[in-house]
């Protein structure tokens, strides 16, 4: 098990199973309508690490969008984060976490299991 | 963040979810970016209402806060959409259907039902509402042209506030206290001059070209300061509309229009604009042949514009392309009865509400000419083949 703290900008609890994801713009990169990432893996109930923010205004949209047809990831957690990602997140009630080093998250594997607290990250595989 | 006892309550929800939810977004932006505390605005400006743009995710949000019976709480202006409110078919070459048309409709009905001003234009600074702001006050503005338009010019201060957060911003009457709100950020340090001989005229084109130009050079998180008087009001929205376009600039200072004293010891670079680079670009972009479309209006076209293309078009009896100029309701509303009777007579299309770039239209291929380095800038990526010409050239072009 290991901690490790950021800096809550949505805060809440979550848990779940990590996929990881270099880089994301929620418009484009993720269809609202089922989840699916444009690689195939799907984000609902996952809790996603994202490395850097891309992209389009309409990302907020989008992740109200996935949280309303019910395919959110449970929590996100980034090394830097941008106001239209905090705007979908703040609308939507996701838990999001930022300010964490990059080489810190390349640690994280898809399928780790993960909490989120306020702002701290326990992951339980490491 | 600091919090006042009123913006407490507003998050706790004494004002409905509506207001607390709008409010958590502007607070998680704010410390997001350590802002230290909320400011109040005079005025809201939204961009991303096209459906076209933010399609059912974003009409479904818009409506959920509609329907809560939430208002704004500041005077609010909202950004032009993909087609003419009145003519529908107005667009040339471009269908807009059905389910476009309900979508869009209903993300207007939404935003009228809380107290918006549908003015539909990406230019709310020619508005009378806009124009009576008092200088020095904050607002928050969504679209980029009139962001810079907004901070430089008329001397009032945005952020770019992108996607939903101008609506939040509407729906709460404030924003964070960050970036251009904060005058001591309005303070440039890097010089920009332009060397060219006295009689290289700088036009609306080459001065979206010098936007350009400045995007990429300037790595300053400071206003560029151009050591440039520009006493034209058209050539200033196109000089904005590219910085925004081009890169993130929110804001320019320019030598006798921005009202704001310059230190000039503060100054630390200057960096030099030779003319022969923008005319390497001006050439670059220059129309070979006869352009299928010629399109005016991106900012959107002001009265003057609409007049002086009209004047340009009276001695042509046939004209090859089809000319498309976008503006206003408001500014349709001044053009003289003999300028829309001039353009009416040479078939140009004079759209209200409409912005190209957001509108189903364009296809790969098509030969456009424009004045506009913002329109330049996006209906490139749509893969259309895009030239830019000054109104001035107008007729060259035609003679092509």
């Amino acid at each position: 098990m290991r901690e490790i703290t950021g800096r809550a900008l949505i805060k809440g609890e979550a848990e779940g199973e990590a996929l990881v994801i270099q880089e994301i713009s929620f418009y484009g990169d993720i269809n609202p309508n089922n989840g699916n990432l444009v690689d195939g893996r799907n984000v609902k109930d996952k809790i996603l690490v994202a490395y850097k923010p891309r992209g389009s205004t309409v990302g907020s949209y989008i992740i109200y969008a996935l949280k309303e047809n019910g395919f959110a990831p449970k929590a996100i957690i980034m090394a830097k984060s941008e106001p239209i990602i905090i705007a979908g997140c703040a609308l939507s009630n996701i838990p999001l976490i930022d300010n964490i080093d990059i080489n810190v998250l390349k640690d994280i594997k898809d399928g780790d299991k993960i909490i989120v607290k306020g702002n701290k990250i326990i992951l339980l595989d490491k | 963040m600091y919090l006042t006892k009123e913006e407490e309550k507003m998050l706790n929800g004494d004002y409905g979810w509506a207001v607390s939810k709008a409010l958590k977004v502007i607070v998680s932006i704010g410390e997001s970016l350590n802002a230290e505390k909320l400011i109040n605005i005079s005025h809201a400006h939204i961009s991303g209402v096209s459906y076209g743009n933010i399609g059912d995710p974003g009409r479904k949000l818009i409506k959920e806060f509609a329907d809560s019976g939430v208002k704004f709480s500041v005077k609010t202006t909202v950004n032009p959409i993909g087609y003419d409110t009145i003519d529908y078919d107005a667009i040339p070459l471009t269908k807009i259907d059905r389910n476009y048309l309900k979508g869009q409709e209903d993300i207007l009905m939404s935003l009228k039902k809380m107290g918006a001003n549908l003015s539909l234009s990406c230019t709310p600074y020619y508005l009378p509402e806009v124009i009576d702001i008092k200088e020095g006050s904050s607002v928050a503005w969504g679209e980029s042209n009139a962001v810079v338009y907004g901070n430089s010019v008329l001397g009032i201060k945005t952020n770019r506030e992108g996607g939903p957060i101008s609506l939040m911003a509407a729906i709460t009457g404030k924003t964070y206290y960050y970036g251009l709100h904060i005058d001591e950020n309005r303070i440039p340090s890097i010089r920009y001059i332009i060397r060219r001989p006295d009689d290289y005229e700088l036009n609306e084109v080459r001065i979206g070209i010098i936007g350009e130009i400045i995007s990429k050079a300037h790595n300053d998180e400071r206003p560029p300061y151009l050591d440039e008087y520009i006493s034209n009001e058209t050539i200033i929205k196109e000089l904005s509309a590219s910085l925004g376009a081009a890169g993130n600039i929110a804001m320019i200072v320019i030598k006798g229009v921005t009202k704001q004293k310059i230190d000039e010891n503060k100054l630390k670079e200057t960096f030099t604009i030779d003319y022969k680079d923008i005319k390497t670009r001006e050439d670059e972009l220059m129309p070979s042949k006869t352009p299928d479309i010629i399109y005016f209006g991106c900012p959107h076209a002001n009265k003057d514009e609409i007049e002086k293309i009209a004047n340009q078009l009276k001695e042509f009896e046939k004209i090859n392309s089809q000319i498309i100029i976008t503006t206003s309701r408001e500014q349709i509303s001044k053009v003289s009865k003999e300028t829309l009777s001039i353009l009416k007579e040479k078939n140009v299309k004079l759209i209200g509400d409409t912005c190209l770039i957001v509108s189903p239209f364009g296809y790969r291929g098509l030969n456009i000419a424009t004045n506009s380095y913002k329109a330049y800038f996006y209906l490139s990526k749509k893969g259309i083949n895009v030239s830019l010409i000054s109104i001035n050239n107008l007729k060259e072009v035609l003679k092509l």
